[in-house]
């Protein structure tokens, strides 16, 4: 059957707490689980919701998203039915070139709204890790007759004192809901997933910019809800649920796919995860190797002890070098007699010989991109 | 359909049964042979071409084509998928009231003629599907057009022990070829043929049509053609390759190859990244390395699951090494399971095989035992040495 969803990612969250990691890259470009990037994850699960073609808004630091996706070829969005949209901000007679908020960049980008002939859409926030089929949530969506559906969670390590979006629901619709709360009072955590009609969502964003409103949630999602006159259906996203948002839930969720179960629902061997491609070669265990609970991607070099560790492509461990808790990124290197424990090493750092950096395990230590130390 | 001038077509040879592999070429032609955890055979000429600059391949096929066909698609995994040349899968093909198989290596050359044809080329690169080697064919083309050659044959200089069992090339100190010995008693020369040739293209085809036009003929390269021209008094020259090359035509072969790969520094470096080595994406996840478990000296590529213990060996992707298995000297290709206790040793495990609980495949000493693809092995179960299970 032909499927009949248009997809949409909106990639502008804030990112201030993942500090240097999102210094020079999206929080969709976060590189996740020893080969991907964050928005792997949300585009292979839209296609293998059967949706084929998918708008990417763009927000800022957008260079490493776009060399990342490319042309689309490897999600297979290259073709003459399918595709891949790059979304960026533009400059225009009203616009500054910066989306002010996900209506705002729906506004901007109505005509890929207007442009797609798919009937239903299903939107996603970038920095959430989440497996849902969209045929589920728009079968549902429809039978409850509703104007849109939101994605949500019960899941409680999604949960932020201060800050997020949480939902009252019953008998699938939303009935309350509250943005940044000092402590939530509702159980259900709205993901930054929905799905809704194409021509009602364009609709809702019509009218919603026609009256200066610029945020999606608080203006017109609370309006929708606290007016009585939508319907806003709520749709419960089944198992493991991860927002990354800062350094902290990053490591969280990076060293979450050293569980198995987890990595059992999030990679289904009828539903591959796809990314960008870089023909490395497997990963090469030396003599002194000794790896465990580890997880390696291709290319990797590895003749030292390795424990609780998410390596990246191309990672070399040299003789006598130590690594434990730690996520250590594409093309790093850990010299003789290094030792890290509770790090994030972004790209291409090397750690010199004999140089330790033990970081607490609450709060691990983020190395940029490209330093020597 | 014009197509668009090249300067070299390259042919790839992949037709052959590869009945020497024995099960491992059952139900996949030899080229489609996985080999060193995430590349099959053909990636390496296929490779070789990208990296020569080479953009345009027909491949020959003839033999169990399927998995081979899949595996080549549109050729995007070599930068083949392009509208001006690419990658192109040729099958023996009828024509009116004439086809048939093709009954040599010229012959297949013979046969596909018109495709070649269509792209005008100055000169044309004949390969083989079942060598493991990086090499530059631009180098040898640049050296067939400087020597003004009608034909340059790739050689390698073997041990002079070994040269009785090659084909040989008897050169002067010029790399003129004088003579070509098949498998000579007393060798005169140590440059063994590799099976790689350039012609230049007006040479390839006046000869190929003498070739077909001659019942007698056999239709094979080194047996005919060769002979052929170094008679009609042509120039042919040696062009001598002094990097790693191997045939991985026997099983024996074919696991030799792999473990060299397990060599410092590994005499085929497919780290080296100046010249990939480009195969299919899997599409797996990094491979999950268990506390249980333990990995030394060996390649372990993405998908892989490991509880158990390996050492010096090869685990393709998808692979599963339950608890408590062991796998030494050996390469256990994609999707294939090990279970809990059982031991591999100096053995091939092909492709979506599954090895029960505590069966022992293969020994510490003597020829390599060999699990075929998609074979289900029971618990206990024991192979000696040179044993070949499966289907």
């Amino acid at each position: 059957m032909k499927q009949d969803i248009v997809g949409l990612i909106y990639t502008g969250e804030r990112a201030d707490e993942l500090q240097d990691l999102t210094r020079y890259r999206a929080a969709a470009a976060l590189p996740m689980a020893g080969r991907y990037r964050l928005i792997d994850f949300i585009l292979s699960n839209m296609i293998h919701s059967g949706i084929k073609n998918i708008g990417i808004i763009m927000q800022k630091n957008y260079h490493s998203l776009m060399d990342h996706l490319g042309s689309g070829r490897e999600w297979n969005l290259h073709g003459k039915r399918s595709g891949l949209t790059i979304l960026p901000p533009y400059v225009s007679h009203d616009k500054v070139g910066v989306y002010e908020g996900m209506l705002d960049a729906l506004q901007t980008n109505q005509a890929f709204l207007r442009r797609s002939v798919e009937r239903n859409i299903a939107v996603s926030d970038s920095n959430v890790l989440y497996q849902v089929d969209y045929t589920d949530v728009v079968k549902k969506h429809l039978e409850n007759k509703a104007d849109i559906t939101l994605l949500y969670t019960k899941d409680r390590d999604v949960r932020r004192n201060g800050r997020g979006r949480y939902l009252q629901v019953a008998n699938d619709l939303v009935t309350g809901i509250e943005f940044d709360p000092i402590i939530p009072h509702y159980e259900n955590t709205f993901i930054g997933g929905f799905v809704a009609r194409r021509e009602v969502l364009i609709d809702l964003v019509d009218r919603a910019v026609a009256s200066g409103k610029h945020h999606f949630s608080r203006n017109l999602l609370a309006e929708m809800v606290a007016g009585g006159i939508f319907r806003v259906g709520a749709y419960e996203c089944p198992g493991k649920v991860y927002a990354v948002d800062s350094v902290q839930s990053f490591f969280q969720t990076n060293m979450a796919f050293l569980n198995q179960e987890f990595r059992d629902q999030a990679f289904n061997d009828e539903k591959p995860v796809w990314t960008k491609l870089r023909d490395e070669m497997p990963a090469r265990y030396g003599d002194h190797a000794l790896v465990s609970n580890t997880l390696v991607a291709d290319g990797c070099l590895i003749d030292g002890t390795v424990e609780n560790s998410i390596l990246f492509r191309g990672v070399v461990v040299k003789p006598g070098a130590v690594i434990r808790n730690s996520i250590v990124m594409q093309d790093a290197v850990i010299s003789r007699n290094a030792e890290i424990e509770n790090c994030i090493l972004d790209k291409q750092v090397t750690v010199r010989e004999d140089v330790r950096l033990i970081a607490p395990k609450s709060y691990p230590l983020v190395v940029a991109k490209n330093l020597t130390i | 359909m014009i197509q668009q001038h090249k300067n070299c077509v390259a042919m790839l040879l992949a037709g052959g049964q590869g009945s020497r592999l024995g099960i491992l070429t059952r139900h996949v032609a030899k080229p489609a042979v996985p080999f060193g955890g995430k590349y099959r055979i053909i990636d390496f000429p296929l490779s070789n071409c990208a990296n020569s600059g080479i953009d345009t391949v027909g491949v020959l096929t003839q033999y169990k084509p399927l998995e081979l066909n899949s595996y080549i698609g549109s050729g995007a995994p070599w930068d083949m998928d392009i509208s001006n040349g690419g990658v192109f899968v040729l099958p023996p093909y009828s024509r009116g009231d004439e086809g048939e198989w093709y009954k040599g290596t010229a012959n297949a050359i013979y046969q596909n003629l018109a495709f070649i044809k269509q792209f005008n080329p100055n000169y044309v690169l004949i390969l083989s599907g079942d060598h493991i080697y990086k090499c530059d064919y631009a180098e040898m083309v640049a050296f067939h057009v400087s020597h003004n050659a009608a034909l340059t044959v790739a050689v390698r200089e073997v041990p002079w022990e070994d040269a009785s069992r090659f084909g040989i090339m008897n050169t002067d100190s010029e790399n003129n070829i004088t003579e070509f010995e098949e498998k000579p008693k007393n060798p005169k020369s140590n440059k063994a043929s590799m099976g790689v040739y350039v012609f230049s293209w007006d040479k390839l085809r006046s000869y190929l049509e003498a070739d077909e036009a001659n019942p007698e003929s056999q239709n094979d390269f080194g047996k005919n053609i060769i002979p052929t021209m170094l008679a009609a008094g042509e120039k042919l020259v040696a062009w001598t390759f002094d990097g790693y090359w191997k045939d991985v035509g026997t099983v024996e072969s074919l696991w030799d190859a792999n473990m060299d790969l397990l060599m410092t520094p590994p005499p085929v470096d497919l780290h080296d990244r100046n010249w990939r080595i480009y195969a299919r994406n899997v599409g797996e996840p990094p491979h999950y390395a268990s506390p249980k478990g333990e990995i030394k000296d060996s390649l372990v590529t993405e998908g892989c699951e490991v509880f158990g213990k390996v050492s010096h060996s090869i685990l393709s992707a998808d692979v599963h090494i339950e608890e408590g298995a062991e796998i030494i000297d050996s390469v256990i290709m994609p999707h294939a399971v090990i279970k809990s206790g059982a031991v591999i040793r100096r053995a091939i495990v092909a492709e979506g095989a599954v090895v029960g609980e505590g069966a022992v495949i293969g020994e510490e000493e003597g020829k390599i035992a060999v699990v075929g693809s998609n074979t289900v092995v029971s618990p206990g179960y024991v192979l000696k040495a040179g044993g070949q299970l499966g289907e």
